[in-house]
């Protein structure tokens, strides 16, 4: 989270740890500067910034979706090479911006991780996905309902749950709550909270709404390429 | 071989007869296209000509050297065509599509010519040149089918491929849905053909060894084994250039391709 990353030497078993990432946009704009995230949990950090900062291509980073440059990728003592990328997208797992779905039924959409090859063992539960469906309001729909309908807040709510189930010890969301209803929104942020105090676990969500920033851990704000923490807290 | 009725060079003066039939139409209508059915008219003639020419030469020095120079060759412009015939193309197009028509043809060709037929000798021109030329002729067609739709689905489907990737999808995986309807793609033609084999169509090869004195069940089973080596070269040849095209355009960052206008593509490293 700071820019110096010999501050923060994690030890425990699930610290997080990510950096220094620089990245140059495809438009030749140096979004991130040397910037380190450096999280122990339980701890759910908020991230938010004027648009344009490079918080979605942070995010992005840090799982390796776009030619950042990115020094250590670590949980734990465990560090992560480029190539184990897919590997480290199991315990680092990134809820991505717009909640794509695949096409077929819920079912599909939330159980498709745990089928491929590099799953280190989890099991889908259907009866868990159907109490947090029915804790994101989506209980109407059955396991077996096909997404085609859906709407951009059921689909971010549908990705949240897919998150969940997943259960990864780092979560990341790029703005995971768009789309909702205040109400909704607070109680999907709530499950959020919840998933990083239980496991423990570390959350990191890109929020603009500075009511969200407030409940955080540790809110931080990216600005002109570094991150610092946010001045409300 | 049996008997057949030679053609002589009075007769294919008569065959024009028939374009001129073509021209008359083309010219009472006013469909413009007098000029194009001359052109293409005798383009055909000279090309089969010349082919004619050089087939007839190979056969008679019978050097392996020289079918395999010769088979090279129609590989070579195969692979060219099928290139030219994809909708969209990619950095690397050119190579991916050599090596595909390149490690097929030899796998199936050697197959049905050497295991199959038993050609002896081996480089027999008279069954290797045209067994290999219809390999050439038709995975040409499979990939590009293939390939259209693998790229259509890499285009299309960006978002899905990421989410798959994300929750730590290896690249295979993250584009195995998009391989499997690009191989089914590229063998619908094929399984088609199988299905109304001799009922709506009777293939050109067969009619083509009927003309020339074979027994009709001979030429059938030529003609079996022709729609099945199609069939598998089709398969192999699919699944090869899906493999190769993901290699090239999909990797762990994901998708790693740029969308340019009316369908073109370029490998590009970089994605916001």
């Amino acid at each position: 989270m700071e820019k110096d990353p010999s501050r923060t030497a994690p030890k425990a078993s699930k610290d997080f740890y990510c950096g220094p990432i620089d990245y140059i946009d495809p438009l030749g704009r140096h979004l991130l500067r040397h910037v380190t995230l450096a999280l122990s949990p339980p701890c759910l950090c908020v991230i938010s910034g004027p648009s344009g900062s490079g918080k979605t291509s942070l995010l992005r980073a840090v799982c390796g979706l776009n030619n950042a440059s990115v020094g250590v990728r670590r949980i734990g003592d465990t560090t992560y090479s480029p190539k184990k990328l897919p590997h480290w997208r199991t315990q680092v797992t990134l809820l991505l911006q717009d909640a794509p779905c695949l096409p077929g039924s819920i079912r599909d959409n939330l159980s498709f991780p745990f089928s491929f090859k590099n799953n280190p063992g989890r099991v889908f539960e259907p009866d868990r996905a159907m109490r947090l469906l029915k804790r994101v309001k989506l209980s109407q729909f059955h396991l077996d309902h096909q997404v085609d309908g859906l709407s951009g807040g059921e689909r971010h709510r549908l990705a949240l749950v897919r998150g969940l189930l997943w259960a990864p010890p780092v979560l990341l969301a790029d703005e995971p709550l768009s789309g909702l209803e205040p109400e909704l929104a607070q109680e999907c942020f709530e499950l959020l909270k919840d998933y990083a105090r239980q496991g423990p676990n570390t959350v990191i969500c890109v929020l603009h709404e500075e009511r969200f920033a407030k409940q955080a851990d540790i809110s931080l704000r990216l600005k002109d390429g570094t991150l610092h923490r946010a001045d409300h807290i | 071989m049996g008997h057949y009725i030679e053609l002589t060079t009075f007769d294919l003066l008569l065959a024009v007869g028939l374009i001129v039939i073509a021209s008359s139409i083309s010219l009472a209508l006013r469909l413009g296209l007098t000029r194009s059915l001359a052109i293409a008219a005798t383009r055909c003639m000279l090309q089969l000509g010349a082919i004619g020419l050089i087939l007839k030469k190979i056969f008679q020095i019978n050097s392996p050297y020289l079918v395999l120079a010769w088979l090279a060759f129609m590989l070579f412009m195969a692979s060219r065509e099928a290139v030219r015939r994809a909708k969209s193309k990619y950095k690397g197009i050119n190579l991916d599509a050599l090596a595909t028509m390149t490690f097929t043809s030899l796998t199936v060709g050697l197959l049905v010519t050497q295991v199959i037929i038993k050609v002896r000798p081996w480089y027999d021109p008279q069954y290797v040149i045209p067994i290999f030329g219809m390999i050439f002729g038709n995975s040409l067609n499979g990939i590009c089918l293939c390939l259209d739709r693998f790229l259509e689905y890499l285009r299309s489907r960006q978002r899905e491929v990421e989410l798959a990737l994300c929750f730590g999808a290896t690249r295979q995986e993250a584009v195995l849905e998009g391989a499997r309807q690009a191989v089914r793609t590229g063998m619908i033609p094929i399984i088609n053909n199988m299905t109304v084999a001799g009922i709506v169509s009777l293939p050109g090869m067969m009619t083509g060894q009927i003309v020339a004195g074979a027994s009709p069940v001979q030429a059938v089973a030529y003609q079996i084994v022709i729609m099945f080596m199609i069939a598998a070269s089709n398969a192999l040849g699919s699944m090869l250039f899906a493999t190769l095209a993901a290699r090239r355009l999909v990797s762990n960052r994901g998708i790693e391709l740029q969308i340019g206008g009316n369908g073109n593509m370029a490998a590009k490293g970089a994605r916001p």
